[in-house]
């Protein structure tokens, strides 16, 4: 039986359109409802303590609070740091390299991985179908029974591309409802100078691929973009990542080395390490004073939607948006 | 009109009949065994020599297995006609690489889609050899990479043994075998000797490599009628 109740997806003001459009995959609510569910239980990991949401707490914008690496299956370190989850319709590539190309297989990544999730796609379905729940709710959401992969990826990119992030002091200003103040407004003016070319507005990044000058890291030897493309100027090219919520997705970088938004500011300020595929604008670092550096974390504070965190339709199912403070349960 | 059209792939060694696990000798002389063998293939068509005549629209994508010999026989509709070869791509094309969550032969459940970079393998050939240094002395050719310049999707044209043409008729069955030769894998545009390559399992030159090793190891097609 197909409970088809529809769900329309809202394009926020001044958004361009998204890439994924919910084509063969209609938003529903039971779909939504579905990939939730599944986005919050640790079924799908292989000893079933590690949920999608272990590494991508809402609280932190969905990236993993607090934490360089996160922690997945058998006390093992992820490879990169957690990115928050918002506004992932967007995303035409996933990942810090771009290595996922559609958001629907993009949950496979962490799913399968021996350092996250580390289960078995059978073992994921032959646990779904045993479940008391799930046959019925996949009944309702695909309109006839049967569990499969499709299915399961198909419902928790109903949900990862519904978390939408549109609602920050930024965008209340940009639609005319609130007002920088002066330290505010004194950093986005800076912000627009030094930053926005690759962090580029309404979405804060503008999907490409460079070098920022990030010495490598002996033990993670991590190459970026070059180890999908196979292509040397790929070399230590990363995603520039969208600075929506900034405050909340500490720390900063692909392996996150950077404890706070003062460290990665000073990077960019004098620490930047030349190589030849260095992005051609930071030849010289961005020369960022005490003064912007104070302005521009004014600015970017703008950028936390704190109607994102506490949404409780993208809550966990079972609890609900806590209320106490972030614990690390790690 | 239509009727159906059979392709069968079969895979050889030294013109025999490919059996898993069993241990062979390759051309440089190195003795390996065949555990596991699939490839996918998709948008078969005859040729016809009729210029006229267009094909139906293809069959969905297949993946061959030769532990599966079901899986190696793909059984279409097809336009009845004069003919002297058949094409198909053999891979998954580019535009069929990036459509999301798939089903059926492109279910990631077949082991074929890669997660980290997203993708589907052109073919996979695993087994063991004495002169892998690999852990348990595995040989493993996960051959994959759809972007430019290191795609291993290659756009296949075979015509029949000495241009001998077939008719497509629904007088009889005809079914067009695929030879798939190992010999010419291994002692390919690039010599591929277990000894230095016994692991390919990730996108690049080396997979480039290895697939047009692989291609040159289909040979000419065969044609068995079955009145």
């Amino acid at each position: 039986m197909w409970i088809n109740t529809p769900f329309p997806f809202e394009i926020p003001k001044g958004f361009p359109p998204p890439v994924y459009q919910f084509r063969n995959n209609l938003r529903t609510k039971q779909g939504f409802e579905l990939g939730r569910k599944l986005f919050y239980d640790g079924k799908l990991s292989k000893d079933g303590n590690v949920p999608c949401s272990s590494c991508h707490q809402q609280f932190a914008a969905f990236a993993t609070y607090e934490h360089r690496l996160s922690h997945g299956f058998n006390n093992q370190f992820s490879f990169r740091n957690a990115p928050g989850l918002f506004n992932l319709a967007w995303e035409k590539e996933m990942n810090w390299d771009g290595g996922v190309n559609h958001i629907e297989v993009q949950p496979l990544a962490p799913l399968l991985d021996p350092h996250e999730m580390a289960e078995d796609l059978n073992q994921i379905i032959e646990k779904l179908k045993k479940d008391k729940d799930y046959p019925a709710l996949f009944n309702h959401a695909f309109g006839l029974p049967g569990i499969n992969s499709q299915r399961i990826l198909k419902a928790l990119a109903q949900f990862t591309a519904s978390l939408v992030s549109a609602n920050s002091k930024y965008d209340q200003v940009k639609r005319g409802m609130a007002h920088f103040n002066q330290y505010e407004q004194a950093g986005y003016t800076i912000f627009l100078q030094k930053c926005a070319r690759c962090h580029q507005e309404p979405l804060f990044t503008d999907f490409s691929y460079r070098n920022t000058g990030m010495e490598i890291d002996s033990t993670l030897k991590d190459y970026g973009r070059m180890r999908i493309t196979g292509r040397r100027e790929d070399s230590l090219k990363f995603r520039v990542p969208s600075l929506r919520n900034v405050f909340l997705t500490f720390p900063y970088g692909h392996d996150g080395r950077f404890a706070t938004i003062s460290e990665f500011l000073e990077h960019y300020n004098t620490g930047v390490v030349r190589s030849p595929t260095l992005d051609s604008s930071l030849r010289k670092g961005i020369p960022i004073s005490e003064n912007d550096r104070f302005y521009l974390i004014s600015f970017l504070g703008t950028l936390t939607d704190s109607s994102f965190v506490n949404n409780p339709l993208f809550s966990d199912p079972e609890t609900g948006i806590k209320k106490d403070a972030p614990v690390d349960k790690h | 009109m239509d009727t159906t059209l059979i392709i069968h792939f079969k895979a050889y060694v030294h013109g025999e009949t490919l059996q898993l696990n069993k241990k062979y000798k390759n051309p440089f002389g190195e003795i390996y065994e065949i555990s596991r063998f699939r490839f996918y293939v998709g948008k078969i068509e005859p040729v016809y020599t009729d210029a006229g005549l267009k094909p139906n629209q293809a069959p969905p994508y297949q993946l061959i297995d030769f532990s599966d010999s079901s899986s190696t026989m793909i059984e279409f509709p097809a336009t009845m006609g004069t003919c002297n070869g058949i094409q198909f791509v053999l891979g998954i094309d580019s535009a069929d690489q990036n459509q999301g969550a798939q089903t059926g032969s492109l279910d990631p459940i077949k082991g074929m889609f890669w997660t980290w970079n997203s993708g589907y393998q052109s073919f996979k050939m695993e087994g063991f050899s004495p002169l892998s240094n690999q852990p348990s002395h595995m040989i493993a050719y996960h051959i994959g990479g759809y972007r430019y310049p290191f795609s291993t999707v290659w756009k296949i044209k075979m015509n029949t043994t000495n241009d001998e043409v077939f008719r497509i008729t629904n007088e009889y069955k005809i079914i067009v075998d695929v030879p798939v030769e190992l010999d010419y894998f291994f002692d390919g545009a690039t010599p591929l000797r277990i000894r230095e390559i016994s692991s390919c399992t990730t996108p690049g030159e080396m997979a480039r490599k290895i697939s047009e090793n692989f291609i040159g190891s289909f040979t000419g097609l065969t044609l068995t009628s079955n009145p």
